[in-house]
């Protein structure tokens, strides 16, 4: 095939297509900001001197002491998969149309490896041109934000820049590995010319094994701190630390997503037992028919409550232990807190945390609308027999509402439990004396007459649980609910165009 | 419909034992039930054709008297002759030979375009009107699974006759045209 | 006494016209055969009918009501209760199982769930397929998914049924068993039957025929007026 030919096949999309290609590009851009911005932070070069020397010529503690940028870098990097979930779901989008006219092309005589050119073509230059301009951004960016303060300090690193190297594998990597999902995608398609055929329904749901993972999660997690307290001991196990956390966090969050095709599943049955009136029934033969669309439409935002939910424990921690120091200091006559370093960070952490849900919602309104547009053949003709749209609505909002309500809560309680295995389960402060002088500041200034009011006194140390964070937790859970809500109702706007009756011209 | 090969079928019909020509009449109506009704006087003519080539013989008569009380039984010749025809394939529309065909090219050789449209119109409405009839018949709850088949055999060519019908009404301007260039 | 009227329906798809200004009537428990060929018009025309579509010129009253001009709701409500459609495929939710497709109207109307379930069970035992209660539409035949069809189309009791060439996706033997069942169960409660096709032999299960060409109505298929040549045949 000609280049020419390739370019003009590639390019005979509708505008779903063009849609998606947009979408692929836009989502490409983000990931390789996101990318980029973590490589920077880890070019920071380490200042001369000992283990805890700070790079000075930042503001920001996350980017000065050099024992919290791998965190902070690791952040970046999880804004990644949020961002990542997009473009998966945007790779869907307009997806059984276009595996129509891939098939199309394989019946006329297009090889199996003409039809995956074509596909990664349009996947790996869209992918391309988005991390391109990602790249453009960032550089722009860092020039604009090159701002030193009076005493010379910089806001963000703008100083330094990854190796070549390394913008080269975002700019072209990212493109390479979104071309090979998709081919990935698109085996079926190109292995048979008759297109994807419906298989034979499932009877049975899916397995309970998501707990196990789960399970695993939980428990790696669990064990991080006693490694992370043998190590003052030997120092022998400190690879170990990452990959737990690493591990852990992937176990549950893929748990929790597959968890939710399992939610789905029994959702769909429980409905179908003993909801009444259609809509609930349309709705629970989708749900059981396909318990796994619940899982990819819901997977950013699920990984991004886990994300929240173990923020919130820690933040709940930091907070627990804040609160005892502060009453600690008032016994000794001091006031305010400790450090609100940590407590600052965690407003980092959630504001992450709340971007991550909004690109999340972007994908989940990809995902849905794609699933009504997907069927708006099935909805016209329905329409045509008199269902009333309002009972499609109707399926359509328990269609994301059943298995999302559980699902949330499920992220949730992982996050929660997550959070609390990695921090201690409670906060401990005081075990020592502090000398303290009941007067005036004028009569404690002065050594002559400080000595009669001095008083040294005893602080017993206390032990508080962390309490588990419940309102940081609904609130979180109120954000997801409001994005599904938001979701369905753009959903429901465009199973309005999909039910006009003219669709049931177009086979 | 072309030619029935009454012989083959009276043979066919003395397969399963012999008969009388009176009861050959009774079955051949039965089994064949929308096919030209068979004359007893063709019954005979031909009965007495395959007794001559020696396909059946007689099997005896009931009483003394008329014709009509001779039963017939299948030869082993016989047999053989029913058997040779079962294993011939008819040979697939060999020729165009329909009157319905021949009236349309006739029509357009000595009038208009207009002749001819108007004997389709006409010829279409008949087909239809015959159609309408046997599906009728075949809907029937009393209708055997013989009136079904036959009925069925019916349609289908109508059915064919009736497609040429609308193909031929589209083309009869251009078809007036070849013929009178 | 005629139920269904239309009187100088036009519709057009964008510049194209379908219909041209079409007029027919369909009585209570007639069985009315709309043909033609690919293009007349005719599935357009039984859009119309069913209140699916809204003529752009013309009106379409059942039972003396004028029906084009009520709202999408009203349409909706008329098809679901007094009409039935059934097309050529694909109209079966291919999530629920065929008793559940069936019993969706009577869900719609607000049956209880076993009433309308014993109902799906009666119909599709009518139709031969009782065997297929339980399973989806992906997992059945051709002709299963369209015996489901018709009984779902006709488990309401419908007065008209709208058939748009609903053997059309099946073989001879097939399509006829679903149109016999069809035609015999449509005479039995009464129900009358607009049947669109381009095949002559489906459009002799009708009472009567309508032919389209080009959006308006070429001929009605109606009794016969010329002398048949030799007699009986």
């Amino acid at each position: 095939m000609r280049p020419t030919t390739l370019l003009r096949l590639a390019l005979a999309g509708t505008r779903t297509d063009t849609a998606r290609v947009v979408l692929t590009a836009l989502s490409a851009l983000l990931a390789a900001l996101a990318g980029l911005t973590a490589l920077t932070v880890l070019a920071i070069e380490k200042p001369a001197g000992d283990a805890w020397a700070q790079s000075e010529q930042y503001r920001n503690a996350l980017l000065r002491e050099p024992g919290l940028r791998g965190g902070t870098a690791f952040a970046l990097l999880m804004l990644m998969i949020p961002v990542l979930a997009l473009a998966g779901q945007c790779a869907r989008l307009g997806a059984p149309a276009r595996d129509r006219r891939l098939a199309a092309l394989r019946l006329a005589g297009a090889t199996p490896g003409q039809v995956t050119r074509l596909v990664v073509l349009e996947t790996g230059v869209a992918a391309l041109l988005g991390t391109l301009v990602g790249l453009g951004v960032y550089l722009v960016g860092r020039d604009l934000l090159h701002r030193p303060d009076a005493q010379g300090r910089l806001a963000l690193p703008t100083d330094v820049l990854p190796s070549t190297g390394a913008l080269a594998g975002v700019v072209l990597g990212l493109p390479v590995v979104a071309a090979l999902a998709t081919v990935l995608m698109l085996r079926t398609v190109t292995t048979s010319p008759l297109g994807v055929t419906r298989k034979a329904a499932r009877e049975r749901g899916p397995g309970p094994w998501a707990g196990l993972l789960i399970g695993f999660g939980v428990a790696s997690f669990a064990v991080i701190r006693p490694v992370v307290n043998s190590i003052d001991d030997d120092g022998g196990l400190t690879w170990l630390v990452p990959l737990l956390f690493a591990v852990g966090a992937l176990a549950a969050m893929i748990g929790v997503v597959i968890g939710t095709g399992w939610l789905s599943y029994h959702c769909g049955r429980l409905l179908r037992r003993h909801a009444r009136g259609p809509a609930a029934l349309l709705a629970a033969g989708r749900l059981m028919a396909d318990p796994w669309a619940g899982s990819r439409t819901f997977a950013a935002l699920l990984a991004a409550l886990i994300f929240g939910g173990g923020a919130a424990a820690q933040r709940a921690y930091f907070g627990a232990k804040d609160q005892l120091e502060r009453e600690q200091n008032r016994v000794a006559g001091l006031d305010g807190g400790t450090n609100p370093f940590y407590l600052s960070t965690m407003d980092y952490v959630d504001g992450a945390i709340a971007v991550a849900i909004l690109i999340a919602t972007g994908g989940l309104i990809v995902a849905l609308v794609e699933g009504i547009v997907a069927r708006r053949r099935a909805y016209a003709a329905l329409v045509a027999t008199g269902v009333p749209r309002a009972t499609l609505s109707r399926s359509v909002a328990w269609q994301a509402l059943a298995p999302a309500v559980p699902a949330i809560l499920l992220a949730l309680t992982v996050g929660t439990l997550l959070g609390r295995g990695l921090a201690a389960a409670e906060v401990s402060a005081g075990g020592g004396s502090a000398m303290i002088c009941e007067a005036t500041a004028a009569l404690c200034a002065d050594p002559a007459t400080s000595a009669q009011y001095n008083r040294i006194v005893h602080i017993p140390e206390v032990q508080r649980a962390v309490p588990v964070p419940l309102e940081h937790l609904a609130w979180l859970g109120a954000g997801a609910l409001a994005a599904v809500l938001v979701t369905i109702g753009v959903g429901l706007l465009f199973l309005r165009v999909s039910t006009a009756l003219d669709e049931l011209r177009t086979t | 419909m072309g030619g029935v090969s009454t012989p083959h079928v009276l043979l066919g019909l003395l397969a399963g034992g012999s008969r009388h020509g009176y009861e050959l009449k009774r079955a051949h109506d039965e089994r064949l039930p929308r096919a030209r009704p068979l004359a007893f006087g063709q019954v005979y003519a031909t009965l007495g054709r395959l007794e001559r080539d020696g396909l059946v013989a007689s099997a005896g008569q009931d009483r003394v008297g008329g014709p009509d009380r001779t039963a017939y039984a299948l030869t082993d010749q016989g047999r053989d002759a029913l058997d040779q025809w079962l294993s011939t394939v008819e040979a697939p529309m060999p020729y165009v030979a329909s009157t319905l065909f021949a009236k349309v090219v006739v029509a357009l050789l000595v009038a208009d375009v207009d002749r001819a449209r108007s004997y389709l119109v006409a010829q279409r409405a008949a087909h239809t009107a015959r159609l309408r009839e046997l599906t009728t018949v075949k809907g029937d709850p009393a209708a055997t699974l013989s009136d079904v088949v036959a009925a069925d055999f019916a349609i289908a060519h109508l059915d064919a006759d009736l497609r040429w019908l609308h193909a031929t009404l589209g083309r009869v301007a251009d078809w007036h045209r070849e013929v009178h260039p | 006494m005629t139920q269904l009227q239309a009187r100088g329906v036009v519709r057009a798809y964008g510049p194209t016209p379908a219909l041209r200004g079409v007029t027919l009537e369909v009585a209570e428990g007639e069985i009315v055969a709309v043909t033609g060929p690919s293009g007349c018009g005719k599935s357009t025309l039984l859009h119309c009918l069913a209140g699916i579509l809204r003529p752009d010129v013309g009106e379409v009253t059942w039972r003396g009501h004028r029906i084009d001009t009520w709202s999408e709701a009203a349409r909706s409500r008329l098809r679901r209760t007094e009409f039935g459609v059934l097309f050529q495929f694909g109209q079966l939710v291919a999530e629920l199982t065929a008793a559940e497709n069936v019993a969706l109207p009577l869900l719609l109307a607000g049956t209880g769930r076993r009433e309308a379930r014993t109902a799906a069970l009666t119909w599709l035992e009518r139709f031969g397929v009782a065997e297929v209660a339980d399973v989806r539409p992906g997992e059945m035949s051709g002709g299963q998914q369209q015996r489901c069809a018709t009984a779902r189309a006709l488990v309401t009791e419908p007065r008209v049924l709208f058939a748009d060439e609903p053997t059309g996706a099946l073989d001879t033997l097939a399509g006829e068993q679903v149109l016999t069942q069809l035609v015999r169960l449509a005479r039995e409660q009464r129900t009358a039957v607009v049947l669109v096709t381009h095949e002559p032999r489906i459009a002799a299960y009708a009472d009567r025929e309508i032919v389209l060409r080009d959006g308006l109505v070429d001929h009605t298929g109606l009794g016969l007026d010329v002398p048949l040549a030799g007699g009986a045949r």
